[in-house]
């Protein structure tokens, strides 16, 4: 479709557009260039003369890299965040589809009651339950990656099973009555009927629910935080910025281009699916 | 076929429930409780009535003051946000080359988390200070613009791509009909097309406001309050409140249901108001 | 009736499959859970053939009690924490003691202990700043009195009591603050023509010091400094130098005159003094006073370490900061110390200010092997000689117990210079009192306020105003709170 429209010629109106969108893309792209190019730059020059580029004196290679890794356990961040996402996508994906399949097709007090819950729990904010989250977390032992992964099933519960039901709820009953004609028990038919036709919303789910994982500061901060060996990407970005007592400044930009890498890499192979996932999420939710 | 699956209750909902329990529904509970606690941890709870709620109304506890900030930020954050969106959007589909890649690198930004978000938009505009001998926390100003610039540029790739998949279920025959008719550009812009994509309108600005409202890591990262909790948004507040001073988490947690309060109004208006443009369609 | 049959069949694994999947997932972490603990009983039946062995020699029964416990210590010190790691690394090696340290980030140590404090696994050793310290976090306080770290302590008052005669925190280091200068540039501006004054030695109030430094400004280039001072960091965060340690001055001379250890409402009768030397440090450093709010304690100490500024006010335990600089040109035997003068009449014979705000404190909730663990993870530091080497040379503390002799002081320029200081019966000692001031809330505000101040928005009226409402409101809030 575009190679399409690219052949079309284009007006003066149009290229006057398309020239004010190239200033736009460099305005936009502009902040993570900032701090590329800083990330190079010996960290007491990085206040001194922030906007021009690394040369001789100023230049020192991959020395901010090499430095935030070593004191930061970075690399071990990128891992655990990884495991963290992944899993708790996985876990979510696959256990709320489940339950908003059965609380869509059982009809009852109870079913109502529960899906009123979660898409309740939608609208609350983060902080009214962290502080009760948090010390129930730490008793029954769940701070740790496991235990994490464990409570963003139970956070991301509500928009996940909010969608699914939305999906379930226009596949036309026939398909499954057919498959229970056949013979199948609820999980046959679950499993064999039903996911599949869920796929394109579990893709969604599962892209929205990853951004936010990925992303997500103030839980593992508080369950996991500083005590562990276990910190995920914006609690190390925190810490290095926040531990004032050696700050530094190039190790700081170096880190902030390392966190960004994955997520551009990410997004620019699935960008497709992302960005129909998050309109799609978005007009449902 | 309701009655065998009604047997599998706890296949198919036990493990989300129970997640869901420990990470939701009991917390809330007890947090509700609390908030009209005296405690330092969940096991120490004395009940004080409204003391919390009277405290937290205190001048120097700053809940007022940042929910002014808060809301005087999110005002400001929904308009901008949404008006460029939306513009931008209109942009993209106007059949211009690349259309793609613009799309691509407007998006891009949103998918990088607040936490470093902020960290990048700190060095930047403290080196853009740096040049007026400022900092970004030499006044509350610059933290407020510079909040306001960052949740724009985070924001508007993802409003965009909502309204562009707005505009683009605008029948065309409608909008050939309006030329036709004679009208001008603006007369079908404001006449045929925004009515029409009017349901992407309540979308985003629901978005909008519920993520500038909540906002907690962008806040944290860029001033952290500074200069003197000028710049601290409600979130930010009621964290302080829990960690950054003992015999303060009752105050804390009342703060927080208050906010749930706000949050949930805010949330059941909006969907009021959005059933209502369902039923009018 | 097969065909069902079959198709039952196959659920009943599928869901097998799922139960043992989950349970598989729990039985995992069963095993886990039991591999460490295993792990933990070999190390400590190898701490207790450590512990065996070292019974004839020394502290062989703290060890023996101390067997499975683990000592998790929330340091307060970010600029130590590498030499607290290594040395927690050292000590499970010798004994197989668990040591976990971890570092707040500076100004949220509290915060950190409390978030901390409250898990299952919680720190077995922390500290706290003094007797406010004490009265937020006394419900976590072990009694020490019978301990054998409190016995060796050189000065037994300066620990903190309880209501109940019980010991609670026991002071781990002494330690000294003034201005840091670089003697030889203050040499190369004496040796200049018109100098203000000959040597160090006159300098020894503040209106010479003023007369000196605005001097040294006006010809900066002369003596190749970018200024005198080095930036006066107000990043929050950062500004424990000026709301804490620079305002311990009016408020000591304030309580010297009222005759009181402590007070509910500051008076803060000596603002002008602070604001005579504030303005000196901010109107004669390298950097511009609107600047100010993003500077951070490296970076002013790198200035110092670099030689583009003279003067930075600090402590002993800033010497790192300073020696750890690459490209650094100040020489060891050029680093000195002189007292912070602000204007106060007699101050000619004023001293450092010498003191602590760091007290050791056991958790009291931790269980009686941790806490066993911890005490004898502190006796071994503080009394045995690889323990005693770490403290004086790696940490540089100047400690206060009797198990160091005469040469187990640290050798570092700074703390030469504070103990000549204190040894020195001429002068008079400036004592920390910034340990009754009200919270970190105070801290905070009173350092935003300097900023404030630094960036014009906000008068020198308001800032003392600030200082003195914030001061009364906080005093009220901790009382309350009680």
């Amino acid at each position: 479709m575009a190679s399409k429209k690219s052949k079309q010629k284009m007006s003066a109106g149009q290229w006057a557009i398309f020239a004010f969108l190239c200033v736009l893309v460099v305005v936009f792209l502009y902040p993570i260039a900032f701090i590329f190019i800083n990330s190079f730059k010996g960290k007491f020059f990085i206040s001194n003369d922030p906007f021009s580029l690394p040369d001789g004196e100023t230049f020192v290679g991959i020395d901010n890299y090499i430095n935030g890794l070593t004191k930061t356990g970075f690399l071990g961040a990128i891992g655990w965040s990884f495991f963290i996402t992944i899993i708790s996508v996985a876990l979510i994906v696959f256990f709320t589809s489940m339950t908003a399949y059965y609380i869509t097709r059982v009809k009852g007090k109870l079913t109502n009651g529960i899906y009123f819950m979660f898409a309740f729990s939608m609208v609350v904010p983060f902080q009214m339950v962290m502080f009760t989250m948090v010390s129930l977390a730490d008793k029954l032992k769940l701070n740790n990656p496991i235990g994490m992964c464990f409570l963003y099933l139970g956070f991301g519960a509500g928009l996940a099973v909010f969608m699914f039901s939305g999906f379930v709820k226009s596949i036309p009953l026939e398909i499954e009555e057919a498959a229970m004609i056949d013979g199948c028990n609820p999980l046959q038919n679950y499993f064999g009927v039903v996911f599949p036709i869920l796929k394109p919303t579990a893709i969604t789910v599962a892209i929205l629910q990853a951004m936010w994982v990925w992303n997500d500061y103030l839980l593992p901060y508080l369950v996991i935080g500083l005590s562990t060996n276990y910190k995920t990407i914006p609690v190390v970005v925190q810490m290095l910025v926040g531990s004032n007592g050696n700050k530094d400044m190039g190790a700081m930009m170096a880190m902030l281009v390392l966190a960004i890498v994955p997520i551009v890499i990410f997004y620019l192979s699935c960008q497709k699916y992302i960005i129909e996932g998050v309109v799609a999420g978005a007009v449902k939710g | 076929m309701q009655k065998t699956l009604k047997k599998y209750f706890l296949v198919f909902t036990l493990p989300t429930l129970i997640a869901f329990s420990l990470a939701f529904v009991i917390p809330f509970i007890l947090g509700v409780y609390l908030s009209f606690c005296k405690f330092t941890t969940v096991d120490n709870a004395t009940f004080n009535g409204i003391q919390n709620y009277i405290n937290a109304f205190s001048s120097t506890s700053g809940f007022i003051s940042s929910l002014g900030f808060t809301v005087k930020f999110v005002v400001v954050a929904i308009v901008t946000i949404n008006v460029f969106a939306f513009c931008l959007a209109l942009l993209l589909t106007k059949k211009i080359k690349g259309t793609n890649v613009f799309r691509t690198v407007f998006f891009m930004p949103n998918l990088i988390g607040g936490i470093v978000l902020g960290y990048t938009w700190q060095q930047m505009l403290n080196a853009v200070l740096l040049h007026y001998e400022k900092t970004l926390i030499s006044s509350p100003t610059f933290g407020y613009w510079g909040l306001v610039l960052l949740m724009n540029w985070q924001m508007i790739g993802y409003m965009m791509i909502i309204y562009i998949a707005g505009l683009q279920n605008v029948p065309t025959d409608l909008l050939e009909a309006a030329k036709i008719d004679g009208a001008s550009r603006s007369q079908t812009l404001f006449k045929v097309t925004i009515p029409m994509v009017m349901p992407s309108i309540t979308i985003c600005t629901f978005l909008t406001l519920s993520n500038s409202f909540k906002l907690y890591d962008q806040n944290l990262a860029l001033t952290a309050g500074a200069p003197s909790h000028k710049t601290e948004m409600v979130a930010l507040n009621i964290v302080n409140s829990f960690y950054g001073k003992a015999g303060y988490e009752g105050v804390g947690q009342a703060k927080a249901l208050m906010f749930f309060i706000v949050v949930g109004a805010v949330g059941l208006l909006q969907l009021v108001f959005t059933r209502k443009q369902e039923v009018d369609q | 009736m097969k065909k069902k049959l079959i198709s039952t069949l196959l659920c009943v694994s599928m869901v097998a499959t799922m139960l043992v999947g989950c349970g598989g997932g729990s039985e995992e972490a069963d095993t886990s859970g039991e591999t460490t603990t295993e792990e933990t009983e070999i190390e400590t039946e190898e701490a207790g053939d450590d512990a065996a062995a070292e019974e004839s020699t020394e502290e062989g029964d703290a060890a023996a009690s101390a067997e499975g416990g683990k000592v998790y210590y929330l340091n307060f010190k970010p600029e130590a924490d590498e030499t607290w790691q290594a040395i927690a690394a050292e000590y499970t090696e010798l004994t197989g003691t668990e040591v976990k340290v971890v570092t707040a980030a500076s100004g949220s140590y509290e915060e950190t202990l409390k978030s901390e404090i409250a898990k299952t696994d919680a720190p077995t050793l922390f500290q706290i700043n003094g007797p406010v310290g004490y009265q937020s976090w006394k419900d976590y306080c072990l009694d020490l009195k019978d301990t054998d770290f409190y016995s060796w302590l050189l000065d037994p008052t300066l620990a903190i009591e309880g209501e109940d005669g019980g010991v609670y925190g026991i002071p781990y280091v002494v330690e000294g603050y003034g201005i840091i200068y670089n003697n030889a540039i203050m040499d190369k501006y004496f040796a200049l023509e018109g100098a203000k004054a000959a040597s160090m030695d006159e300098v020894n109030n503040f209106a010479k010091l003023k007369e000196v430094v605005e001097d040294m400004q006006a010809r900066k280039d002369e003596l190749g400094i970018d200024g005198v001072f080095a930036s006066t960091s107000l990043l929050p965060g950062e500004d424990w130098r000026w709301q804490t340690h620079l305002a311990n001055l009016p408020v000591y001379y304030e309580l010297k005159d009222k005759n009181a250890t402590d007070v509910d409402a500051l008076d803060f009768t000596y603002a002008e003094n602070f604001k005579n030397i504030f303005d000196l440090y901010i109107n004669n450093s390298c950097t511009a006073p609107g600047l100010l709010t993003s500077k951070d304690v490296t970076s002013s100490m790198a200035e110092f370490a670099l030689g583009q500024v003279a003067m930075v006010q600090n402590g002993n335990w800033g010497w790192g900061q300073i020696s750890g600089v690459d490209g650094n040109t100040v020489a060891e035997t050029d680093v000195k110390f002189l007292p912070i003068y602000t204007g106060v009449e007699g101050e000619e014979s004023q001293g450092l200010c010498t003191g602590t705000e760091n007290f050791f404190c056991v958790n009291s909730q931790a269980n009686e092997a941790d806490q066993a663990a911890t005490i004898a993870f502190l006796e071994w530091l503080y009394s045995s000689e690889e323990g005693k080497a770490h403290v004086t040379n790696d940490l540089g503390f100047i400690a206060p117990f009797n198990t160091f002799e005469d040469d187990e002081k640290p050798t570092d320029p700074l703390a030469q210079e504070v103990l000549r200081y204190m040894e020195d019966s001429s002068k008079t000692s400036v004592s920390w009192n910034f340990t009754i001031f009200p919270s970190q809330q105070f801290k905070d505000d009173f350092g935003a306020a300097l900023g404030e101040y630094c960036n014009g928005s906000m008068t020198w009226e308001d800032v003392v105003n600030t200082v003195k409402t914030r001061w009364a409101e906080e005093k009220a809030a901790v009382a309350a709170a009680e």
